[in-house]
C-alpha cells in the first residue's frame, strides 16, 4: 500500500549526471605521482632537501634548480618532493585511525541503540564542539611541537564524523526488512551485524573518509604553517610556505607557490576521488 | 506546549555538553604526564616565593575537582584566570584582541553567506548544465585552497605584485581596518564559501525532486515563485544547520589568517600562547570557542520550530 | 502510428459521441522521447469529452503517468516530443509559459497518488490551497480563505476553518488526499486529471475519496482522465478505458465492455490476471467454494492429488459453519500453526499506549491456507511478526506443530529451532534481499546454517549448491539467477527468491506478508500461483496477510478479518464473502470497487453504516470522517509503535 514510484516520477526526477571518467583518472595518476614521489625521495631528489647555499638564496628556476631555491638557498624542488612525505604520512594515519574507530563506534551506537547509542551520542556532541584544528592546537599545547601530538588529536577529532555517518547508515539497515529476514532465518545479531549489515555500509563509510582525507591534510599544513607542527629544518609543504613569507615581499614568490599548488593539486585529486567514489558507491549498490 | 519543552530539552543538552567540553578543556592538563603545576609554569624558571603565590592564586594545591569548580566559577564571573606571558588578566588581553577577530570573521561570514548563498541555489536551479558544471569546478578547485595558501597567494598577488591591499596589520579607524582586512577575510572565507555552496545546492536539489514542487507547479505558478516558496523555503533547515557548526571552524581558521597577515587577533593570539607556553590563555581561547559553539547552536535550535513546523510537533522530517 | 496487438475500436476514435474535435482533451500520436533518445510513449492517441470520465489502465512503466503528466505539460527535463496535445483546444505543447500556467490554473488540475508527498510539510494546508488563487491569479487574501473554506466543505472535512492553520503532518493520508483534491478545484478546472490517487489509501478510505471524486464530478460536470493498475475501479469509474502497456495503447472502449470481453492479448491477460471477489476463483482449494457452502469433514491422505482440480490433498480440513465464531469446531488433527489469545501493546513515552493486537486466536490446519485481513492499524503485520519470533507476545500461546513458539528465540538453538518452525516472505521485494548478495547465495546461506536434511547433517559445497539449483527451479528461476544481485532481479523475481530462501529452511508453516502487495498484477497473479503449488505439492502450510480480500480468496480456504487488533470474523473465505456477519466484513467487502458499482451509491452507504441512527446529514459526515482521523490516527500510532519496536528488536 506505500506509493512505489511510478516510472514518469522516476524518469523526472533523474537527470543524469555525464560520467567523468577522464578527471577521475587524472586524479588518481596525480595522487599516485605524490606517492610514489613520497616513497622514493632520495632517489628523485636532485639535492639534500637541507642543503643550504647561500650562494644561490631565491634564485628563479635554472637548469640547475628546476624550480628555483628558498630563502636559505635550498633546492625547491627537492623539499617539495621530500615534503610529500610529511603531507601524506600525516592525513593517511589519521583517516585510517579515525575511520576504524569512528566504524567500531559508529556499529556499537547504531546496532545497539538504547543507552550506548545517547552515551556515545553525548561524547560525540561533545567532541563536535571542538573544531579539529583546534583540537590539535591543544594537543600541541599539552604534548608539544611536531606531528605525533596533532596527529592522534585528529584521528580523535574525526572519528565521530565517521561514527556518526556509520550510525545513521547502520540504523537505517537495521530496520530493512532484509536484516528482519536474517533474524528470521536464524542468524544471529552478531553475525548479522558484521557479517552482513556491517559490509555493506563500509562501501559509503570509506568514501566519505577518502573525503577526509584533503581536510586533514590542509589541516596539518596549516598547522605546520603556524609553526606548531612539522619543525623545521624538515620539508613539509606547510612549513616551505611558513618559511617564505619573508620572502614575498621582496617579490620571491616561488619558493611559497610551489608548495601553495603543491598542497591545492593533492587535495583537488582527492576530493575528486572521494566525491568520485561517493557518487558511485552511495548511489550504485542501493537500488 | 510541547514546542517549549522540545526547545528546553535541546537547550538542556547543548548545556550539559557546555559542561562536559569544560571538563574536557580544564582536565586536558592532567593528561601531560608529570606534575600538573610544573605543566603551567614550564619554560618559566619562577622563584619559590612566585610558585607560591601562583599556587596559592591559583588554588593549585587543592585536589582537581575544587581547582575545577574554583575555574568555573571565575569564568561566571569574568575571570578567565591570568596569562603568564603579559602578567596580565587574561580577559583584559582578550577583550584588547576581540575587535579584530571580531571584523574578521563577520565580513568573513558575510562573504561566506552571500557568495556561497548564491553559487550553491544557481547550481541547483540549473542542475546538470554549464553553469551548474562550472560552478561545481569552481568549488571544487577553492575548496581545496586552505586559508593559509589562500593567504599567501592572496597576498602575493594583490598586495606585493598590484600593491592594491595592505599586507600587514589592521589599520586604524573603522574603514581603514575594513580596508585592511579585505585580504585577510577573503582567505579566511574561501573553503567555507565552498561548503555553504556545496549544502545550498545539495539541498536545494533534494527539495527541487520533490513532488510538491511539481504540485505547485501544475498549479500553474511560475517557477520562480515555486522555487523561492517551496525550494529555498525548505531547503534552508540543513543549510543552517552546517552554518552553525561553521562558526567556530570560522573563529579557529582566523588563527592563520591573523598569523599570515600579522594581524593582532584572538587567533594569533592562540598560537602565540602555544609558543610561549602561556595555557591558561590557551585553555580561555579554548573555552571561548566553544561557547560560541554552543550559543550558535542554541540559536539555531531555538528557530528550529519556525523552519520546520513538522519538528515542533516531533513527527519525523522526511 | 498503431501498435501490433492493439484493438482501437471503430474508426479509430474509440466512442462515437467523442468524435468531435471540441473535445476537452484530445491527445493525437503522442510520442516523448528522453534525452537520451529512449523511447517512452509510442504515439499515444485518446480523448476525452466534457463532462466524461475516461479511465486510463495499466501496469507500472505502461507509461500511464507519463502520459497524464503531459496533459499539464509536465515533462522530464529535455524531453523530446511529437504529435498533439489539446486542452481545451489549445495546444499544451507548443503553449508558451504564460500559457501553459493558464492553462494549469483555469482549464485542467491534477491530484496525485502520494498526497503526504505532494503537499509542502513546511506550509500550511490555509497555504497549499490559496497560494495559486493569491499569487497567481492575484486575488485577496480573505476572498481566496473564503474559497479555501469552501472547497474543504465540499470535500467533506469537518472543520474547515481550524484545518487551514494546520500542517500536513497532523492529517492522516486520507485527510490530504481530501486537501489535495480541494487543492486541484480551487478554480474550477473543466478537466480533473487524477494519477492513482487512492493507490496508498486503506480501501475503506480509498472508498470514500471515490465518493468525493464522485460527487464533485457529478456537481461541477468536469470530465476526468483516471490513472490507475486497478481494472476494477477503472470499470466502475469510467465511461471509457484506454489499456496501456509499454508506452502504447493497446485496447480502449467502454469500461465494462474491456473488462468482460477483452480483445487484446495484453488486456486478456491483464483481466484473467486481476483478483476478484465475484466469480470463480482460479486455484482456490476445495474447488465447490464458488459461493457455496461446504459441511463435514474431509480427511484425505497426505500425497494424493485430486484427479480434476489438481489439488493436492495432504491436508485435513476443517470446515467451520458458515460465519460463525472461534471455538467448536471438529478437528481430526491438531492445527499446524495455533495461536491463542495473544495480545500486545506497545507502550510510547508520553502517550496513550496502543493496542496493537488483542486476543488473538488463529488456527492453520496442517497444509491449510489461512488469510489474515485488515487495513493499516489492524494489527496484521503486528501478529504475523510475533508468529515468527520477531516480537513478543505480552500474553497468549503460540504453538507449531504442537511445539511452543510464543517467546522470541534467543540461543542459537531457540534461533535455529523457531526458524524451522516458521518462515516468512515479507513485502517489499525491493528492501527484504541484502543487496550485496546474489540469490544463490542468499538461498544457499540458510542451507548452510541449518545443515538442511534431518539430524544437522552437514552439507558439502556441491550438495549445496545442487539443492539452490533445485529450490529455484521450484520457484520458476533458472541457474542465471542464482549469480545475479537483486538490483538485476525484477519485483516478481526477487519475491520469488525470498520464496525459494524461506523453503530452503524446511519450515512447517510460511507467513506470506503482504507479499504480493506491490507487485503489478500480472505478477502478483504469477506468484500467487506459484505458492498455491507450492503449497499443494509439498503441503505447506501458509498464513496469508493482506489489505486485498480479493487476493486472500485466490489462496485461502479461510480468512480472518482484524481490525484494530481484533479479529472481528472468520470462516470460509467463500462464505464470509458471500455473506459477511459483522458490519466491518461488509464494509471491506463494499469498499472494493466492482465492475458494476455505483460509487455514489457505495459513498452513501458508507455513510449510512457508520451512523447510529439513521438519517444522512453533515454530523454524520463529521462522524464518519472524525472516526476515520482516529483511526487513521491510531492507525499511524500502531505502525509507528511496531516500527520504532522493530527497529529495536535485537
Amino acid at each position: 500500500m506505500t506509493p512505489t514510484p511510478t516510472l514518469a516520477v522516476t524518469v523526472m526526477r533523474a537527470p543524469r549526471r555525464p560520467r567523468a571518467g577522464l578527471t577521475f583518472a587524472i586524479a588518481l595518476g596525480v595522487l599516485a605521482a605524490m606517492t610514489l614521489a613520497a616513497i622514493f625521495a632520495p632517489f628523485l631528489a636532485p639535492y639534500n632537501p637541507d642543503a643550504v647555499d647561500f650562494a644561490a638564496v631565491n634564485a628563479g628556476p635554472s637548469s640547475a634548480h628546476w624550480l628555483g631555491t628558498d630563502g636559505l638557498g635550498r633546492d625547491t624542488l627537492s623539499r617539495l618532493i621530500y615534503g610529500a612525505r610529511t603531507a601524506l604520512l600525516g592525513p593517511l594515519l589519521v583517516v585510517v585511525a579515525s575511520t576504524v574507530l569512528g566504524i567500531l563506534l559508529g556499529l556499537l551506537a547504531g546496532w545497539r541503540g538504547g543507552w550506548v547509542d545517547a552515551a556515545l551520542g553525548r561524547v560525540f556532541d561533545v567532541l563536535f564542539a571542538f573544531p579539529s584544528l583546534l583540537i590539535a592546537i591543544m594537543a600541541v599545547a599539552l604534548f608539544g611541537k611536531g606531528l605525533a601530538a596533532p596527529v592522534i588529536a585528529m584521528s580523535i577529532a574525526y572519528a565521530p564524523f565517521v561514527a556518526r555517518l556509520t550510525r545513521s547508515l547502520i540504523a537505517a539497515e537495521r530496520s530493512r526488512p532484509y536484516v528482519a529476514a536474517y533474524r528470521v532465518q536464524g542468524f544471529g545479531g552478531a553475525w548479522i551485524a558484521l557479517r552482513r549489515v556491517l559490509p555493506n555500509v563500509t562501501p559509503i563509510v570509506g568514501a566519505q573518509s577518502t573525503l577526509n582525507f584533503g581536510y586533514v591534510l590542509a589541516e596539518l599544513a596549516a598547522l605546520s604553517f603556524l609553526g606548531l607542527g612539522v619543525q623545521p629544518p624538515t620539508a613539509d609543504w606547510g612549513a616551505m610556505i611558513n618559511e617564505s613569507q619573508a620572502g614575498l615581499l621582496g617579490g620571491h614568490f616561488l619558493p611559497a607557490i610551489v608548495p601553495a599548488v603543491a598542497v591545492v593539486v593533492v587535495v583537488v585529486a582527492v576530493n575528486i576521488i572521494g566525491e568520485e567514489l561517493s557518487d558511485r558507491i552511495g548511489g550504485g549498490s542501493r537500488s | 506546549m510541547t514546542v517549549l519543552r522540545r526547545i528546553a530539552g535541546k537547550l538542556g543538552g547543548l548545556l550539559l555538553t557546555l559542561f562536559l567540553a569544560s571538563l574536557l578543556v580544564f582536565f586536558s592538563r592532567f593528561l601531560v604526564p608529570g606534575d600538573p603545576v610544573a605543566f603551567l609554569l614550564r619554560g618559566r624558571k619562577p622563584s619559590p616565593e612566585a610558585v607560591a603565590q601562583i599556587t596559592a592564586q591559583y588554588g593549585l594545591d587543592l585536589p582537581p575537582w575544587q581547582q575545577y569548580l574554583h575555574w568555573a566559577a571565575g569564568i561566571f564571573q569574568g575571570d578567565l584566570g591570568r596569562s603568564l606571558q603579559y602578567r596580565q588578566d587574561v580577559t583584559v588581553v582578550l577583550a584588547e584582541r576581540l575587535p579584530v577577530t571580531l571584523g574578521l570573521v563577520v565580513m568573513a561570514g558575510t562573504m561566506i553567506a552571500v557568495v556561497g548563498l548564491i553559487a550553491g541555489a544557481a547550481a541547483a536551479l540549473y542542475r546538470g548544465r554549464i553553469a551548474d558544471r562550472s560552478i561545481l569546478i569552481g568549488l571544487t578547485v577553492l575548496g581545496a585552497i586552505p586559508s593559509f595558501v589562500g593567504s599567501i597567494v592572496l597576498i602575493a598577488v594583490f598586495a606585493v605584485q598590484l600593491g592594491w591591499f595592505p599586507s600587514f596589520g589592521s589599520g586604524e579607524g573603522f574603514w581603514d581596518t575594513v580596508y585592511h582586512l579585505v585580504l585577510p577575510s577573503t582567505a579566511l572565507a574561501i573553503v567555507f564559501v565552498v561548503l555553504v555552496g556545496k549544502v545550498t545546492r545539495s539541498s536545494m536539489i533534494d527539495q527541487l525532486d520533490r513532488e510538491h514542487v511539481e504540485v505547485a507547479i501544475s498549479r500553474g505558478m511560475k517557477r520562480g515563485t515555486v522555487v523561492r516558496r517551496h525550494v529555498f523555503r525548505n531547503a534552508v533547515g540543513p543549510i543552517l544547520t552546517v552554518s552553525g557548526m561553521l562558526v567556530a571552524g570560522l573563529l579557529v581558521a582566523s588563527s592563520v589568517v591573523e598569523a599570515a597577515f600579522g594581524l593582532a587577533g584572538i587567533g594569533s593570539l592562540l598560537v602565540q600562547s602555544v609558543d610561549r607556553l602561556d595555557f591558561p590563555v590557551v585553555q580561555a581561547i579554548v573555552l571561548l570557542v566553544v561557547i560560541a559553539f554552543v550559543l550558535v547552536n542554541a540559536v539555531i535550535d531555538v528557530l528550529e520550530p519556525w523552519i520546520d513546523p513538522r519538528s515542533a510537533a516531533g513527527a519525523g522530517a522526511r | 502510428m498503431t501498435a501490433p496487438h492493439s484493438v482501437l475500436g471503430t474508426a479509430g476514435t474509440g466512442s462515437p459521441a467523442a468524435s468531435a474535435s471540441t473535445g476537452l482533451l484530445d491527445v493525437r500520436d503522442l510520442t516523448l522521447d528522453l534525452a537520451d533518445g529512449t523511447r517512452l510513449l509510442h504515439g499515444i492517441t485518446l480523448r476525452v469529452a466534457a463532462g466524461e470520465t475516461v479511465g486510463l489502465v495499466g501496469e507500472s512503466g505502461s507509461g500511464k503517468s507519463l502520459t497524464a503528466r503531459t496533459v499539464l505539460g509536465l515533462l522530464p527535463a529535455r524531453a523530446v516530443t511529437t504529435g498533439d496535445v489539446e486542452l481545451d483546444g489549445t495546444g499544451v505543447l507548443t503553449a508558451s509559459a504564460q500559457e501553459l500556467r493558464r492553462l494549469r490554473r483555469r482549464t485542467a488540475a491534477m491530484i496525485f497518488q502520494d498526497p503526504r508527498a505532494g503537499i509542502n510539510p513546511m506550509r500550511t494546508i490555509g497555504d497549499h490551497l490559496t497560494e495559486a488563487l493569491r499569487l497567481a491569479e492575484g486575488w485577496s487574501a480573505d476572498a481566496a480563505r473564503a474559497r479555501a473554506v469552501e472547497l474543504l466543505e465540499a470535500v467533506r472535512l469537518p472543520r474547515p476553518e481550524d484545518h487551514l492553520r494546520q500542517y500536513p503532518h497532523e492529517f492522516s493520508g486520507g485527510m490530504l488526499q481530501r486537501v489535495m483534491i480541494a487543492g486541484a478545484l480551487t478554480t474550477s478546472p473543466k478537466l480533473l486529471v487524477c494519477d492513482e490517487p487512492t493507490t496508498a489509501l486503506d480501501v475503506t478510505t480509498q472508498a470514500e475519496i471515490i465518493g468525493v471524486l464522485a460527487e464533485q464530478r457529478a456537481s461541477r460536470g468536469m470530465g476526468m482522465l483516471f490513472i490507475t493498475h486497478d481494472l476494477n475501479l477503472a470499470a466502475s469509474l469510467c465511461d471509457r478505458v484506454y489499456v496501456m502497456s509499454g508506452g502504447h495503447v493497446v485496447e480502449q472502449g467502454q469500461a465494462r465492455v474491456v473488462l468482460r470481453d477483452p480483445k487484446a492479448e495484453y488486456t486478456r491477460r491483464l483481466v484473467a490476471a486481476t483478483p476478484m471477489l465475484a466469480g470463480v476463483a482460479p486455484g482456490a482449494l476445495a474447488s465447490a467454494a464458488d459461493g457455496g457452502h461446504i459441511s463435514g469433514v474431509i480427511v484425505r491422505h497426505a500425497g494424493q492429488q485430486h484427479p480434476f482440480t489438481g489439488a493436492s490433498s495432504s491436508i485435513s480440513e476443517t470446515v467451520r459453519a458458515v460465519g460463525t465464531d472461534a471455538g467448536g469446531s471438529a478437528v481430526s488433527a491438531p492445527p499446524m500453526l495455533e495461536a491463542a489469545g495473544v495480545s500486545k501493546t506497545y507502550h510510547r513515552r508520553g502517550k496513550e499506549p496502543v493496542r496493537a493486537v488483542v486476543a488473538a486466536s488463529v488456527a492453520v490446519p496442517r497444509g491449510g491456507a489461512v488469510g489474515v485481513v485488515g487495513e493499516s492499524g489492524s494489527g496484521k503485520s503486528t501478529l504475523a511478526r510475533m508468529i515468527v519470533g520477531l516480537e513478543s507476545a505480552d500474553s497468549g500461546d503460540i504453538r507449531i506443530d504442537g511445539r511452543e513458539r510464543t517467546a522470541v528465540p534467543r540461543s542459537r538453538r531457540e534461533r535455529l529451532a523457531h526458524a524451522r518452525s516458521v518462515q516468512m516472505v515479507f513485502q517489499d521485494p525491493y528492501l527484504s534481499l541484502d543487496p550485496r548478495i546474489t540469490a544463490g547465495r542468499a538461498i544457499e546461506d540458510a542451507l548452510r546454517l541449518h545443515g538442511a536434511g534431518g539430524g544437522g547433517r552437514r552439507r558439502g559445497a556441491a550438495d549445496a549448491r545442487a539443492r539452490v539449483l533445485d529450490l529455484l527451479d521450484q520457484v520458476g528461476l533458472g541457474e542465471k539467477h542464482a549469480a545475479a544481485r537483486p538490483r538485476t532481479l525484477s519485483g516478481g523475481q526477487r519475491q520469488r527468491v525470498a520464496i525459494a530462501r524461506a523453503l530452503a529452511v524446511e519450515p512447517d508453516v510460511l507467513v506470506m506478508d503482504e507479499a504480493t502487495s506491490a507487485l503489478d498484477v500480472s505478477v502478483q497473479a504469477q506468484v500467487l500461483d506459484l505458492v498455491d503449488s507450492i503449497r499443494r505439492e509439498r503441503g505447506l502450510t501458509v498464513l496469508f496477510i493482506s489489505h486485498d480480500l480479493a487476493v486472500v480468496r485466490r489462496v485461502c480456504d479461510e480468512t480472518v478479518v482484524m481490525r484494530r487488533g481484533e479479529i472481528v470474523e472468520r470462516g470460509r473465505t467463500a462464505g464470509l464473502l458471500a455473506d459477511p456477519q459483522h458490519e466491518y466484513t461488509r464494509l471491506l467487502i463494499d469498499s472494493v470497487p466492482k465492475p458494476g458499482w455505483d460509487a455514489e451509491a457505495a459513498a452513501v452507504e458508507l455513510e449510512a453504516a457508520d451512523l447510529d441512527a439513521g438519517g444522512a446529514d453533515r454530523s454524520a459526515d463529521a462522524d464518519d470522517v472524525v472516526a476515520d482521523d482516529a483511526d487513521d490516527a491510531e492507525s499511524a500510532a500502531v505502525e509507528a509503535a511496531s516500527a520504532a519496536a522493530s527497529g529495536q528488536a535485537r
